[in-house]
């Protein structure tokens, strides 16, 4: 009855990242793979969800106020005017303002470009909305495309362009320089920009991120996809957001309605106290991931891998396996969890181009991505487990 | 003036609409001005402006125009879906602000204006506190998916397995979204009964599909099986079930299942049916139709928290079914929202251990309101059609001479102060329900005595 899935669906594959996270939790492996803390959420918010749990804010509801409070930090970060009784639709987390946004754009046929590397998820929502991904690789080791190059991957079909940034699984963060370029592009070609800016307040080495949509002439045709999940350490709340120009943000609104109707209400409620958070809030989520960055990559480094890319954004780094070793990451990544006790993500499932032959045949076989939003106990924990499986030079070796 | 929602067209009235919008933004128009009843509806709307501390009725001045680039001759301005044509406004958004503006009881919302029991609730609080707030496993926390299982067993005798034939959503529209994005292919026939619940519409039209209507009909809304039998082919795809139905609160006999079980095998067609009010079944016993010979290998059975915990803001739903077609309702499940909410899956895991006697508590609840609202509505003068299942009971509004639903919705909420739900925005073709309303009664007893008051000392037979 295999014919009874369609189409769409059956060119979706399971996610390898939670296949691995299954793997991982049988073999107790500490998990450095899913990009999700094991450190509590702040206090003032988990007090904020309980206080509208008994405060009966528990039936369907839209609470506007969120709406009010991200439109006034867009204008105080970047610089963009946005209406906050339409320009916004209020989804369960990120991934489902995406979906939406792409069934709201997107016809069969359409074209999507994508930064490859890519989180695996944006191909699969333009797939089963019917439009075809397109891929621009980035190249390693520092993730950079050519700007004369941007332009040949566009057609008379582009629909639109995603932009994740900072960026999964490379910790890269778009130059302002960057920006321009997909900015003209996306205005000569009169096309669409998604953006995934779910790490924006996770940046490193006072390097900011830019919001797309700030350029000149792209707030008019840039959908921003955010949400709490990352900046407030809960993913499993789900309360995310579309901002769009009215007329793009009712399409989505009307898609979202049919696939969830509604947020989790409560969460609704204390993302209002998350949003009115002081600056220190933000601060210190910096620093303190900041550290962790520093001493993931540290570790690493005297592990034996390749970090030649030091992230300047997100919870991930994407590190290139020891040169002398022969394995491909998978293989690497199963013997970390099995002999380690350490869980990573190969980096092979967030490639789709056909490497360029300037950027050599393998390295997408070459890269595990490593997630530090963790407590600094299970950063240590990893780093002793991994120690205890190093050759004589003192890398890791299996 | 109360701020109302703002999915009312303000935008609309400000920017160069793009021309795959254009048809269904005159339409927007025309209902604020008149009573055209072609709009599609929500059930339980999410569209309830909440009073925050800053809201505001003004418009930014900094409004976002997208002046698009049109200096050369150039390819056309950036359009949305083609899929969104068929996606209209809510008639609801316009029945709220009125209903605010004439202070209106609203027997129209399909959600109670009584919160959930508090054993659930200390649950998700307990969730919260004991640091369940990151990404749960994407097709349901284990102790759901069991619970689920196990409340699955004791309602229909079929024995599932928790981890292979359980899906968790974020409530039951997403799980009906996922079934159908997951398993209906484009250009594929799928039944569907009017009157229905909007999002069946919706999403079969996002999935491409080609939609077999069939109108259940007053006064028992009974299943036409002949016309059925002519329209299901080897052609088709699915049939959509909702039992108990809203909006009629019919639910189908076992004669009926039975007769769609037979068509369905003959023609190897698949059923999904929506059974998110079947703890709220009151002149009959709510029929699984997984549960009959034969059918559960090809059946989808959706259902939700919500209705039954009075916790329609939580968003857990779920999807039974067996390996084979859970595998595209997952799919589907993990690329349109990844994962569901983590406190609110170990809150509902208790709730669904509760004992029966919570159910036969809702059942009784649910009784006395339904009969004050029924009673009154016959007083009034309302011809009410019985309705064995769900908080909702139709009626036909005729006596009071009013030339379609929406008229007469509008002067109940201006003249008399009372909401209803106009239900020609539940068919195909709107003509079929301008005689019918909807009322809920999923509301607290003195409201309830309260609508009924006020109808029958303002509304006048003509």
């Amino acid at each position: 009855m295999e014919g009874k899935v369609s189409r769409a669906s059956r060119k979706l594959e399971a996610s390898p990242i939670q296949e691995l996270s299954q793997l991982a939790q049988t073999c107790r492996a500490i998990n450095l793979a899913e990009g999700f803390p094991d450190f509590p959420a702040p206090p003032h918010l988990k007090a904020a969800a309980l206080s509208a749990i008994t405060g009966d804010f528990n039936q369907y509801r839209h609470v506007q106020g969120i709406c009010h409070l991200l439109a006034t930090q867009m204008k105080g970060r970047h610089g963009i005017a946005v209406n906050a009784l339409s320009d916004f639709v209020i989804c369960c987390g990120q991934s489902e303002a995406f979906a939406a946004s792409i069934f709201a754009i997107v016809d069969p046929g359409d074209e999507v470009l994508l930064f490859d590397p890519a989180y695996e998820t944006y191909e699969s929502c333009i797939l089963l909305a019917g439009g075809i991904p397109v891929y621009v690789p980035l190249s390693p080791p520092d993730w950079s495309f050519k700007k004369d190059e941007l332009m040949k991957y566009f057609t008379s079909r582009t629909k639109a362009l995603v932009l994740n940034s900072p960026h999964n699984p490379t910790g890269k963060v778009f130059t302002r320089d960057e920006l321009e370029t997909i900015c003209e592009a996306c205005k000569i070609m009169e096309c669409f920009a998604i953006t995934d800016e779910v790490y924006e307040y996770i940046t490193y080495d006072r390097e900011l991120h830019i919001s797309l949509a700030s350029l000149p002439g792209m707030q008019e045709r840039t959908i921003i996809t955010s949400s709490l999940s990352k900046t407030f350490s809960v993913t499993g709340w789900r309360i995310g957001w579309a901002c769009a120009p009215a007329n793009i943000a009712s399409a989505i609104r009307n898609i979202h309605v049919k696939i969830t109707d509604s947020a989790p209400a409560p969460f609704q409620e204390a993302a209002l106290t998350a949003l009115q958070s002081p600056p220190d809030y933000y601060c210190s989520l910096r620093t303190e991931y900041e550290a962790r960055r520093d001493y993931v990559v540290q570790i690493l480094s005297v592990l034996g891998f390749q970090v030649r890319f030091k992230p300047k954004g997100s919870v991930f780094i994407f590190a290139e396996l020891p040169d002398h070793c022969e394995l491909s990451d998978i293989e690497f990544v199963k013997k970390l969890i099995e002999k380690a006790g350490v869980a990573a993500v190969p980096g092979c499932g967030f490639f789709h181009t056909t490497p360029q032959p300037q950027d050599g045949e393998k390295y997408q076989r070459r890269y595990i991505r490593f997630a530090f939003c963790k407590s600094g106990e299970t950063l240590s924990a990893a780093r002793q487990k991994m120690e205890q499986c190093v050759n004589e030079d003192g890398q890791l070796s299996f | 003036m109360i701020l109302s929602s703002p999915f009312t067209a303000s935008g609309a009235h400000h920017y160069e609409m793009p021309l795959s919008l254009r048809s269904f933004t005159s339409l927007n128009r025309a209902l604020l001005s008149s009573s055209s009843p072609s709009s599609l509806l929500l059930r339980g709307s999410s569209l309830v402006p909440t009073m925050a501390a800053s809201s505001t009725t003004t418009v930014s001045s900094t409004d976002a125009a997208p002046q698009l680039n049109q200096s050369t001759p150039s390819p056309p301005p950036v359009q949305v879906a083609k899929r969104l044509e068929k996606f209209k406004t809510t008639i609801f958004t316009q029945m709220s602000s009125l209903a605010i503006k004439h202070n209106a009881i609203n027997l129209g919302q399909g959600f109670p204006n009584f919160d959930g029991p508090d054993f659930v609730k200390d649950a998700a609080i307990e969730a919260i506190k004991a640091g369940k707030n990151q990404y749960a496993r994407g097709y349901g926390v284990p102790d759901l998916n069991s619970a689920i299982a196990s409340r699955f067993q004791k309602d229909t005798g079929l024995i599932v397995d928790p981890e292979k034939e359980v899906t968790v959503t974020s409530g039951c529209t997403e799980a009906i979204a996922a079934t159908i994005l997951g398993l209906v292919n484009p250009g594929d026939e799928v039944v569907l009964f009017a009157p229905f619940y909007d999002s069946y519409e919706a999403v079969l039209s996002m999935a491409g599909a080609n939609i077999k209507c069939i109108t259940l009909r007053p006064p028992d809304f009974a299943v036409p099986l002949e016309e059925l039998k002519s329209v299901v082919s080897a052609n088709t795809k699915a049939i959509m079930i909702n039992t108990p139905h809203n909006p009629t609160g019919k639910m189908f006999t076992r004669e009926e299942l039975e007769f769609i079980a037979q068509l369905c095998k003959e023609n190897d067609v698949l059923v999904f049916t929506d059974e998110v009010y079947d703890k709220l079944s009151f002149e009959m016993d709510h029929i699984s139709m997984a549960s009959l010979p034969g059918m559960f290998n090809r059946t989808v059975t959706l259902n939700s928290l919500g209705k039954t915990f009075s916790l329609t803001g939580w968003k857990i739903g779920w999807a039974v079914a067996p390996p084979h077609l859970t595998w595209g309702v997952r799919q589907a499940h993990s690329f349109l929202t990844f994962a569901t909410s983590t406190p609110m899956q170990f809150a509902a895991a208790t709730a669904l251990q509760t004992s029966d006697s919570y159910y036969e508590e809702l059942k009784r609840d649910y009784l006395a309101k339904k009969a004050i609202l029924v009673e009154g509505l016959e007083a009034v003068g309302f011809v009410v059609y019985p309705s064995s299942g769900t908080y909702f009971v139709v009626v036909d509004h005729t006596p009071f001479g009013f030339e379609n639903d929406v008229a007469f919705c509008e002067h109940l909420i201006e003249e008399v102060g009372v909401v209803a739900i106009p239900t020609s925005v539940f068919y195909l073709n709107p003509e079929e329900g301008k005689n019918l309303v909807r009322f809920t009664f999923c509301k607290d007893e003195a409201t309830l005595r309260g609508a009924v008051e006020r109808m029958k000392h303002k509304l006048r037979k003509r």
